[in-house]
């Protein structure tokens, strides 16, 4: 996550642009509802076209489930991007597809760094398991961000998203990295199920980790309008 | 802070909760470990008749004759003796399996052709096999004092492994004595003093030696063909170390361990034909019993208690049993504590008394009907003694001596109860059946014929007794004084509590003197602190779980490197872009991704644990791919580790001369190391005089340059253009490198040569450490000394270190000891297993140095001696101290919870006693520390006034 805006300083350096228009709570409720079944639709198609699950084929499944949710993602977030005058639609999806693949890149840095293991058998494994890491945290802010390093830097680092969009790019994806910090921790443990094995429980724990965000940056919203309406009263 | 504290005040205080805390640990291991028997005394002509009958007086047996004696045992047992001697051939740490097999398989190929005669023995019936499982700790001086006594041992005794001390507990060797035999123990030292004096004759050698696989058997074997053919002794006890030497050098595979089995294999053949085939003598009948005290794991090392370490073999040759198929020969378990019993039975004296085995089921079916049952009445009296002192007299009532001797009972009748209810209560009822069946075997054999069906249900009762109660007893060796164990852990919790304390006191004012820069008024948690305070508190919470005590590395490296990810986090988070980049963020980022590359690398080196251990990894890798690589990893580490510790020493920018000796002598021992590891490494089985001399040269060399650094650097430092506290910080700086170097340079000696990529990355890892420390990150000073305790734990493990026993590295510990020494070899042992946490814990000396440096600008140089020192070197001191006491006494109490866990002795103990060995490297590492930097920081003040002296005067 975080080395992604240094790596990204030094290749560009544009300068934030104005801000589109804002979104309404049901709008966000909509986006993740979609995401949500999307997910699920990968799940189903995982289970019953291909006869495969996480725990019997990680990396087709991965493959599957981000496969799915990156062309929603990409089409959902387009809607929502900054300046749509000036960035045409296939300008974005062309640097989602840009961005999808240094996020996985940045994912599977991160992953490897904090012990995932390095090996062939494991290799296609971290790919998908970063690639679908990368649809969770990296693509919706490049569609919607674009290049933007001072976006980047203030929403994820600085941590000071303003509006709605940012809060619904923001909290689902540190929630999908923390769920998958936590996701790791079974796996050490002696309990010889096949679900130990990465990076099946870490994808269990980023998924999870991701609704929950996707619950608190709503409930986030709600109590932030009312905090303002009560301000402005 | 509404109390100053004073610097005095601050350590006396400290002192005190240290002490506190010693008395506290000491207190509570004597408690929760059994050093004592449970019963004292030794059986005599008594464990004959019926435990619960009036004792009949007592007589002096030790002034009876031994012959006599013997005579009077034998009469009393009613079992006839058939052997008359008894060779004992242990061999050290081979595993049950590589004679008798796993799972009813046989053994590997290259085992099984390794050892034709013992093979042959096992197929024609002339040997009986049993995987004998040993109790963990399985180490050779515990597991023979179980072999010998049938208790289990106290835990402690691993401590006391390297100081063997006379048996003085009831055992076998003791028996035989008094009914006269003659012993003869040829092989390991360790027997000599286990019973000093008891031999006739003697040739002890040393397992001092772990390199040398040759010689050690050879000093064993040559007596042999004298002793076979002399026929004056009763006893003969060969211990062969040789196979676990093998072990040690090269594992389990190693190419030397077919020639050594094949060794063992001659040796049984041997003594088979001369001893026992061969009567040409009238020597009697003789019994060979091989036995091996432990196993050993796939590398070869034992301590643990995984079924490789814990599968030793117990074989009986000779014994003509009506076993014929290989399989029933092969295919049998026992437990170690066994071979007490039965051997007390086979040779017609008294069971030891606080023995908790059972009678080997098989090795007795040459006796007739009567004396088998006799045999396991006699065992069953000795556990029920053994019970009787542990259980409240009120169970036995309504059992009269007269019921159990008639088999009738008032209000019992002769039926046969189904035994439930609690523990103890099933425990007497078994009893009771065994005791009745025997009785109406008893009354109905001279009447009846068919008297089978009976035999078979009293030798079943009796079984089932004698394996309940030796798991009862077993479980019971664990009973724990209360008061005491309370006393020690209240201890603790207060000095834990008096650390803590100290710690926030100092931390608040520390950090509420307007005058300091780091500390602002809307100073919050922020995301480290909370992290570094999780981390303790996971810490805390996985010891709770065993698989998390086996598998801790597994918490320290992934803490370790999401504390990097955080710091990155933070250091992107505090770019602004308005000014574009500076070098300084390169700075820091690039130190970043050193430590966190490093960490990954150290977390990929070994693969340690318990669980685990067979996946693959960097050393095993290496060490795959030949030899010849580990040399260039080992050249190429020490190479880098000379550069980079005289590039930190040079980087001061003081070209002293002192600093320049000290950079040379460095570099003569980094020469030195090299040509150590090259000339000296190269044959494993040397035991060269040359190498000793040179290890004790860079020993002396290092001591010389580090003290005497630490000792002269104050004095020579004084320069009039700077002010008093970059001096200072400088002069700390210099010795805290040289601590660094010096300790690097002697783990390199020390370690097994794969260990020295680590030991180049956990330098790297301070350097950059200090660096980023030095860029002024904002992260707390209390947060950058945690880190760096923790970053040396997780080194720990790097190292190839894990909480089972089996990973300490014996075979660096006699590197430059010429002699025998356990204290010298000891204080080795423990450098080598603390390498890490005590090189993070003595940067502490450089990082206080690069504060100070840094800082001198900022208006302590008015603040007197005292408050410097309080202010500089309080948190150092502190942090260590506190992280360590709370993780000590949570550990403490997380073991009284488990007393009764079933892993409590082979992972919580273990684990333990690498807790208490962290707590003496914290308090040697801050003591080190706190030495230093006030020694350095009062002679310069001393220096300072004195020139100011002089300015006043001239």
């Amino acid at each position: 996550m975080k080395e992604a805006k240094k790596k990204k300083k030094k290749s560009e350096t544009s300068i934030g642009v104005s801000r589109n228009g804002s979104i309404s709570t049901v709008g966000v409720l909509s986006v993740y509802l979609i995401n949500g079944l999307f997910l699920a639709v990968g799940f189903w198609v995982a289970r019953n076209r291909f006869l495969v699950d996480l725990v019997s084929d990680p990396s087709l499944t991965l493959f599957l489930l981000w496969s799915i949710e990156f062309p929603v993602v990409v089409i959902i977030y387009s809607f929502l991007r900054k300046d749509p005058e000036k960035c045409s639609c296939s300008k974005a999806v062309g640097r989602s597809i840009l961005g999808l693949i240094s996020g996985a890149f940045m994912n599977a840095l991160g992953a490897i760094a904090l012990g995932a293991p390095i090996g062939a058998q494991y290799l296609p494994k971290t790919i998908h398991w970063s690639l679908l890491m990368s649809v969770f945290t990296f693509v919706p802010a490049t569609v919607v961000f674009g290049a933007s390093l001072t976006d980047w830097h203030r929403v994820f680092a600085s941590m000071k998203p303003s509006g709605n969009i940012e809060h619904m790019i923001l909290v689902p994806a540190y929630g999908a990295i923390i769920g998958g910090w936590f996701g790791a921790w079974p796996m050490p443990l002696d309990w010889e199920r096949p679900w130990q094995e990465w990076p099946i429980c870490v994808c269990y724990g980023a998924i999870g980790g991701y609704i929950v965000g996707q619950i608190v940056s709503l409930c986030l919203m709600l109590f932030l309008r009312k905090h303002k309406s009560l301000k402005v009263a | 802070m509404s109390t100053e504290m004073t610097c005095t005040r601050l350590t006396i205080l400290t002192v005190a909760g240290i002490f506190l805390q010693i008395i506290g640990l000491s207190i509570f291991v004597f408690g929760f470990f059994p050093v004592k028997p449970t019963l004292s005394g030794v059986s005599g002509s008594e464990s004959y008749r019926h435990p619960l009958c009036d004792p009949a007086p007592n007589k002096n047996e030790s002034e009876i004759h031994p012959e006599k004696l013997r005579l009077l045992y034998q009469e009393s047992s009613g079992i006839s003796s058939r052997y008359d001697r008894l060779i004992l051939m242990v061999i050290d740490g081979l595993p049950g399996e590589f004679v008798l097999g796993k799972d009813g398989q046989p053994p590997w190929k290259v085992w099984k052709e390794s050892m034709p005669y013992t093979q042959s023995l096992l197929a024609s019936g002339d040997a009986i096999g049993y995987h004998a499982k040993a109790a963990p700790p399985t180490v050779t001086m515990p597991r023979l004092k179980a072999m010998v006594s049938g208790a289990i041992g106290g835990f402690l005794d691993v401590a006391f492994n390297f100081n063997t001390q006379a048996l003085l507990d009831d055992n076998l060797l003791g028996q035989f004595l008094r009914i006269g035999w003659k012993m003869v123990m040829l092989g390991d030292e360790t027997w000599i003093k286990l019973f000093p004096g008891l031999f006739m004759r003697h040739d002890g050698v040393s397992s001092f030696f772990v390199k040398d696989t040759v010689q050690v058997d050879k000093n064993v074997s040559r007596h042999l063909p004298n002793e076979l053919n002399n026929d004056d002794w009763n006893l003969l006890i060969l211990h062969y170390l040789g196979l676990d030497h093998v072990g040690h050098t090269g594992g389990r595979n190693s190419p030397l361990m077919a020639s050594k089995l094949k060794e063992m294999d001659d040796i049984v053949r041997t003594m088979h034909l001369k001893a026992m085939v061969d009567r040409s003598h009238d020597q009697g009948r003789t019994l060979l019993i091989v036995v091996s005290d432990h196993g050993m794991t796939e590398n070869g090392n034992h301590g643990g208690s995984s079924y490789e370490e814990t599968d030793s073999l117990m074989l009986f040759i000779g014994l003509s049993s009506n076993i014929s198929d290989y399989a029933g020969a092969t295919n049998n378990l026992a437990f170690q504590v066994d071979l007490t019993p039965t051997l007390a039975l086979l040779f017609g004296v008294p069971i030891p008394k606080n023995n908790v085995g059972v009678l080997v089921p098989g090795t007795l079916d040459y006796l007739r009907d009567f004396e088998q049952l006799r045999a396991l009445e006699l065992n069953s009296w000795q556990l029920l003694r053994l019970m009787q002192a542990q259980l409240p007299n009120s169970l036995f009532e309504g059992f009269s001596c007269k019921c159990f001797v008639d088999g009738v009972c008032e209000g019992f009748g002769t039926d046969i109860s189904e035994c439930s209810g609690d523990k103890e209560k099933q425990l007497i009822c078994l009893f009771r059946n065994a005791a009745v069946l025997h009785g109406i075997w008893k009354s109905k054999k001279l009447t009846e014929s068919s008297a089978a069906e009976d035999f078979n249900r009293a030798l079943d009762a009796y079984n089932a007794f004698l394996k309940t109660a030796s798991e009862w007893l077993a479980s019971k060796t664990t009973e724990k004084p209360v008061f005491l164990l309370g006393l020690g852990v209240s201890a603790m919790i207060l000095s834990c509590v008096v650390c803590a304390t100290l710690f926030l006191s100092l931390f608040k004012e520390v950090y509420n003197e307007p005058k300091d820069q780091v500390c602002s008024l809307n100073y919050l948690l922020n995301l480290e602190e909370v992290f570094i305070l999780a981390v303790l508190l996971i810490l805390v919470i996985s010891m709770g779980s065993s698989s998390m005590v086996e598998e801790e590395h597994y918490i320290w490296h992934f803490m370790v490197s999401t504390f990097y990810l955080l710091l990155l986090f933070k250091t992107v988070k505090s770019f602004s872009f308005s000014k574009g980049l500076n070098s300084l963020g390169e700075y820091r980022i690039g130190s970043i991704f050193l430590l966190l590359i490093s960490g990954r690398l150290l977390r990929g080196w070994h693969q340690g644990g318990v669980n685990w251990t067979y996946f693959p990894d960097i050393s095993k890798w290496l060490e795959q791919a030949g030899g010849s690589y580990v040399k260039w990893i080992q050249l190429i580490s020490s190479f880098l580790v000379i550069g980079l510790g005289l590039f930190t020493l040079f980087r001061t920018g003081s070209n002293r001369k002192s600093v320049r000796i000290q950079a040379f002598v460095f570099s003569i021992c980094g020469f030195l190391i090299l040509l150590h590891a090259w000339r000296y490494k190269g044959d494993m089985f040397g035991t060269d005089n040359g190498a000793t001399v040179t290890a004790k040269v860079i020993y002396l060399l290092l001591s010389i340059s580090a003290g005497g650094g630490a000792l002269v650097l104050p004095w020579s430092m004084l320069k009039k253009d700077k002010s008093f506290l970059a001096v200072a910080g400088d002069c700390l700086y210099l010795i805290g490198s040289a601590y660094v170097l010096c300790w690097c340079l002697l783990q390199l000696l020390l370690q097994q040569p794969i260990n020295s990529g680590p030991i180049l990355l956990l330098l790297i890892q301070i350097l950059a450490s200090s660096c980023l420390s030095s860029k002024d990150v904002h992260v707390n000073e209390c947060v950058e000394i945690a880190a760096l305790y923790y970053m040396g734990m997780a080194g720990h493990f790097a190292l190839g270190n894990s909480n089972t026993l089996a990973t300490i590295d014996v075979a660096g510990a006699f590197i430059g000891i010429s002699s025998h020494s356990t204290i010298l070899s000891g204080i080795l042992m423990f450098m080598i297993t603390y390498a890490s946490p005590l090189l993070f814990l003595l940067s502490l000396v450089m990082y206080i140095g690069e504060k100070l440096r840094n800082h001198s600008h900022l208006a302590h140089s008015d603040t007197d001696l005292g408050q410097l020192l309080k202010l500089k070197l309080g948190l150092p001191c502190l942090v260590p101290l506190c992280i360590n006491s709370i993780l000590l006494t949570a550990y403490t109490v997380v073991l009284l919870l488990m007393r009764n866990h079933l892993f409590v002795w082979s992972v919580f103990s273990p684990k333990y006693l690498y807790v208490c060995a962290t707590t003496v490297c914290t308090y040697v590492g801050v003591c080190i520390v706190a030495v230093t930097v006030a020694y350095a920081l009062s002679v310069t003040t001393f220096l300072r006034s004195k020139t100011q002296q002089l300015v006043v005067d001239s």
